[in-house]
């Protein structure tokens, strides 16, 4: 991750005004609160550091305190904005410590402040952006009852006042396609439809929708994160739809060409990567012209690939959209000199000339007639040039050219083609459904097979002698080696052969005027793309040797942006922003997502006789797109569609805020983490995440929560129903010898009794149960709510443990339990079951320990030096403790022992203020 | 007080349910969790016989014990009747291990000769004939077997039984198990 100093005023602040001592208070709960207040009013600094958006935690979420049954937020949110306002406390919200060096007086703290992709000054949270953003995921505040945006605040009275854009990085998709094409972006758009805007994206980043929706190998498809779980995104084919949707919709809109710059470009070669850098070049307002050597422009895109992969018309459109940008393509120019044109008036050549020779096959006798070469096969039938053919065809190679040349040969006519590859059809680098396509057109792979001579009599191929290849060790490019078996030699009888074994620059071309390597192909910087001729820039196969279209077509952006910068004046590497963290397949949770198949292509059927040249694919309807789209999972949360950017009227977001790194010096710390509820999963005999209508107690106060995802009203998940039944089940998670936590968490006694009073509040006709082992009712004034909940409003206790819960057809659950009052072993149906977990050390606690050399109790939590008579100090000097990160605390004791640790924290900065 | 509750048998200090039947079962392996026992419930609600029988809960089984009940205990065919499947030892939170705890009585009422008669006649059953079903084992069955393809002959060998009682029974042909 990259981060890069921090600028911010107020952190080079502390080191001017470092007589004023301050402290640092880890976690912006009701306890962290309290004491970041009582030291901030004794006149110190603080800082209240706070790893998620808003400060609260978890006293926002809940909905009632108990004995009391006081408003919790009531209470909470004059806190907050009190502590937001306090002069002497500074607010580190979306922050992480990275590191803590120093000692008691002197501590130098390392803190990540997240980016929040929008101004914290500038944002007013007027919430203009959530209704625009287009990504939904699970609402982490409410607990994962319904959905957020992205771009979000988790409650309203969040502070700071902020919106904050949940952005992971870059989605495997976008980070693998060399054009960066905006996959998840584009894809969550068609969910809702907006596929004028979806398209818009797609065209940001290249010129061709339409023909790489065709031809594209999906590299993305092969990193997609959903297949880890089922299938890929057929994201390929949803840009293709896209593309189709908007022509047969006919929604294209005229586009006027802007070319405002006075800086000519000369790009040579109208293939993909000169057409891509002269469409973003034109974009951006530079006049450029395409020299084209052939008649018609489009490269290998028209001259190779076969019209029932790349209908003609979908090519031309699209090659006609970039000439109405406002570029030049010159046909049948071929250009002599790249030095010529710059001292023709162009300040910038771009080299695209691809790699448009033949490589030889290297077996002898292979200059006989009958044997062709794929690409030149492919273009003279390309051109409508008449090929004779026999009608027993080998295809040697396992590229899509060789499988496009053996599909065309059997259009025309052949009766047996036979492709032969040397490797397996594991390693074959043609498109997987090219090679189904072709094997259902009937032709036939002959894989780890390598020719070794052609046979000829008199000058014409008579066959080709063959060997049987195994795989061994993988070679320098990943791929195993294939190692011929010696005496499996065989010969067939062909009388053509199609050679598609690669291609090669060509070494007379006129990218020799740059510096080369031995295989005629440029040296270019790997990023800036240019070449040893200042001004020329050079990409595509030209660079890298025969690759795919959707290479060539990322060099020409990328080099576009290289030459606009050189245009400019500026470095080449300025601007350039540094790769974004990719997207982990354990940072995107799968674990809730229902399986589901990918979308299946429709494709002409070849029953009713030979295949012909009409287009095989046939595209997706509008509904398998919308629902191929759904599947999408969001990795990045964040798609950058850039909806917001354009909602917003205060031009708060900005998409490429970057981690800040800030650096705090302070006397003391006070550690106010937390604690997690303990993961409930881990009792499957509740079935809590597989039957709807079991939910936890966290969950429970959002439900009955009037900010919450309800609005306030108790239903149940499984089908919104009011419920008439509710249990309680306590003790889960808690006093569980078994399960390694066999302390009692404190709290869940009465939080349990609090939440069946609501229950009974919300729904007074319901039937609810607590299922307890013993009640703990400890403190002052909870003896007397327990009876209140028993006697005043009817709530059933019955002691005895739940065994197992069981659902029945109607989502109603069934729990079993004995009922050690009677010795009855009772099943009791429900509506609604709430599981009253129990409290655990927070996530996270032990690397801050280990940060800070801090003793950890064998249970997680801090440990504290005397639990007695210094229940706040931990084992390092100067670092206090409060809240629930010591111990389980209910509400005031977490705030007494907030304010216990900021009385210990300021001794030691008074300590330093009499020193100064 | 957040300490860690220690498990075993405490000397000093006795903080659980003190009968002397529950101290001596604790003192057997196997037996030392007993009084971790706080009588949720949790075994009885999930226990595979209890659900079919009234009479057996293990629960209250624990609970005589703790109570001192030792008479009871042993003079009962009920710590008997537990499967050992030990779906409540994986359920309790306290770490009372109820099978093991069954064992202990069980090796408890056998030193005393208080095998109930069923068990003992179960077990010369199996030692007599080698195998329990002999006296079930009838035409009728043999034809349900055929039926379901199976072979209708169990090819029953008498002569290993032979060799295993006298391999490890001392009583070898003797007719009866002596209470031991």
């Amino acid at each position: 991750m990259t981060t890069t100093r921090a600028s911010r005023p107020t952190a080079t602040e502390s080191l001017a005004d470092q007589k004023v001592p301050a402290a640092l208070v880890v976690g912006g709960g009701v306890a962290g609160m309290q004491a970041a207040l009582d030291i901030a009013n004794q006149g110190f600094k603080v800082y209240l550091l706070e790893q998620s958006p808003s400060i609260g935690g978890r006293m926002a979420m809940i909905d009632k305190t108990f004995p009391t049954l006081d408003c919790s937020a009531c209470i909470l949110t004059p806190r907050l904005s009190e502590t937001s306002r306090h002069p002497n406390i500074e607010l580190l919200s979306y922050s992480e410590i990275k590191s803590i060096s120093g000692e008691v007086g002197n501590f130098r703290v390392k803190v990540r402040r997240k980016a929040r992709y929008v101004n914290e000054k500038k944002c007013s949270a007027c919430g203009d952006c959530v209704p625009v953003c287009p990504v939904e995921v699970p609402n982490s505040f409410d607990q994962g009852l319904g959905f957020r945006k992205a771009i979000y605040s988790p409650f309203p009275q969040a502070t700071p006042a902020a919106y904050t854009i949940d952005k992971k990085g870059d989605p495997a998709c976008r980070a693998t396609c060399p054009a960066h094409v905006n996959a998840q972006g584009f894809v969550t758009l068609m969910k809702q439809g907006k596929y004028d805007q979806a398209l818009e994206i797609v065209r940001e980043a290249i010129p061709f929708p339409g023909v790489l929706g065709r031809v594209c190998i999906g590299f993305c498809e092969a990193e997609c994160e959903r297949g880890t779980l089922d299938d890929s995104i057929s994201i390929r084919n949803l840009h293709r739809f896209l593309a189709d949707y908007e022509r047969s919709n006919k929604l294209a809109r005229p586009i006027t060409a802007r070319i405002d710059k006075k800086d000519k470009v000369a790009v040579i070669g109208a293939g993909p990567a000169g057409l891509s850098c002269a469409y973003q070049l034109a974009r951006k307002g530079y006049p450029v012209t395409v020299f084209e050597r052939s008649s018609h422009p489009g490269g290998l895109l028209r001259y190779a690939i076969p019209e029932y992969r790349l209908p003609r018309d979908i090519l031309d459109e699209e090659i006609q959209r970039i000439v109405d940008f406002g570029v030049k393509i010159k046909v049948n120019t071929p250009i002599k000199s790249v030095r010529g044109l710059l001292e023709k008036g162009f300040k910038a050549v771009f080299v695209g000339s691809g790699a448009c020779v033949s490589n030889r096959l290297g077996a002898p006798g292979e200059d006989v007639k009958g044997v062709i070469r794929s690409v030149e096969f492919l273009e003279k039938i390309n051109t409508g040039q008449k090929v004779e053919i026999g009608s027993r065809v080998a295809v040697i190679g396992g590229g899509d050219a060789a499988v496009d040349a053996a599909r065309v040969a059997a259009r025309l006519g052949a009766k047996d083609v036979t492709v032969i590859y040397r490797r397996s059809n594991v390693e074959i680098p043609a498109i997987p459904s090219q090679v189904e396509d072709a094997k259902r057109e009937g032709v036939k792979f002959m894989m780890l097979t390598n020719p070794i001579e052609v046979l000829s009599s008199k000058g014409v191929l008579t066959g080709v002698r063959c060997v049987r290849m195994r795989l061994g060790e993988p070679d320098h490019s990943g791929r195993m080696r294939p190692i011929p078996i010696a005496g499996s030699e065989f010969t067939l009888a062909i009388d053509t052969m199609l050679l598609g074994v690669g291609q090669s620059a060509d070494s007379l071309g006129v990218q020799k005027e740059c510096e080369c390597t031995e295989f005629a192909t440029v040296k270019a910087d790997p990023v800036t793309l240019q070449t040893s001729i200042p001004g020329v820039f050079a990409g595509g196969d030209v660079v890298t040797g025969p690759l795919t279209v959707v290479k060539a077509v990322g060099h020409g952006r990328q080099a576009a942006e290289s030459i606009d910068r050189y245009l400019r004046g500026l470095p080449l590497d300025s601007g350039i922003s540094p790769a974004k963290h990719r997207v982990q397949s354990y940072e995107v949770d799968k674990s809730t997502i229902p399986q589901a198949k990918r979308a299946v292509m429709p494709k002409r059927g070849t029953s009713s006789g030979r295949a012909d040249f009409s287009e095989v694919e046939l595209g997706f309807a509008e509904e398998h797109a919308r629902a191929e789209a759904e599947r999408c999972l969001n990795c990045a949360v964040c798609c950058e569609c850039g909806l917001c950017v354009k909602a917003c009227q205060r031009e708060a977001i900005d998409h490429s805020m970057a981690d800040e790194s800030v650096e705090l010096s302070v006397g003391a710390i006070v550690i106010a983490t937390g604690y997690q509820l303990f993961d409930i999963t881990a009792y499957p005999q509740f079935g809590y995440g597989k039957f709807p209508n079991v939910i936890h107690a966290m969950q429970y106060e959002r439900l009955i929560n009037a900010a919450g995802p309800t609005k306030g009203h108790l239903i149940r998940l499984s089908d919104g129903r009011i419920p008439h039944s509710i249990g309680f089940i306590q003790c889960v998670g808690a006093r569980d010898v078994s399960k390694d936590v066999p302390f009692c968490s404190r709290v869940c006694c009465m939080y349990g009794i609090k939440n069946a009073v609501m229950a009974k509040e919300h729904i007074p006709d319901a039937d609810v149960t607590i299922y307890y082992a013993d009640i703990r009712a400890f403190g002052k004034g909870f003896e007397e709510f327990y009876e209140m909940a028993r006697t005043r409003f009817g709530v059933r206790f019955v002691r005895g443990r739940v065994a197992e819960v069981m659902e029945k057809k109607t989502h109603n659950l069934v729990v079993r339990f004995e009922d050690t009052e009677t010795s009855k072993i009772q099943d009791v149906e429900h509506d609604l079951l709430v599981i009253s977990p129990g409290i655990q050390p927070p996530e996270g606690l032990d690397d801050l320990a280990v940060e800070l050399g801090m003793d950890l109790g064998t249970d997680g939590y801090v440990g504290v030096t005397n639990e007695i008579i210094t229940p706040v100090d931990t084992s390092v000097k100067g670092v206090f403790v409060c809240g629930c990160a010591d111990s389980p605390k209910d509400i005031p004791d977490s705030v007494s022992a907030g304010s216990a640790a900021a009385m210990r924290a300021t001794i030691i900065l008074n300590q330093m203020r009499n020193k100064a | 007080m957040m300490s860690e509750p220690e498990h075993g048998p405490e000397k000093d200090v006795e903080y659980h349910p003190n009968s002397r039947f529950s101290q001596e079962i604790a003192a057997e392996p196997g037996g030392e969790y007993i009084r971790k026992c706080i009588q949720c419930g949790l075994c009885t609600a999930s226990c595979m016989v209890a659900n079919y029988t009234d009479k057996y809960r293990p629960r209250r089984i624990i609970q005589k014990i703790l109570l001192g009940e030792r008479e009871q205990v042993l003079a009962s065919e009920l710590p008997w009747l537990c499967m050992t499947c030990r779906l409540c030892e994986e359920r309790c939170q306290e770490g009372v291990s109820l099978a093991e705890i069954f064992h202990v009585v069980r090796d408890i009422a056998a030193r005393e000769g208080r095998v109930p008669k069923v068990f003992k006649d179960t077990v010369n059953q199996v030692l007599k004939d080698g195998w329990l079903l002999k006296d079930a084992f009838s035409d009728f069955i043999q034809d349900d077997r055929t039926d379901l393809g199976l072979n209708p002959e169990v090819n029953f060998d008498g002569e290993f039984v032979k060799k295993v009682k006298k391999r490890y029974f001392e009583q070898g042909d003797k007719e009866e198990v002596k209470d031991e």
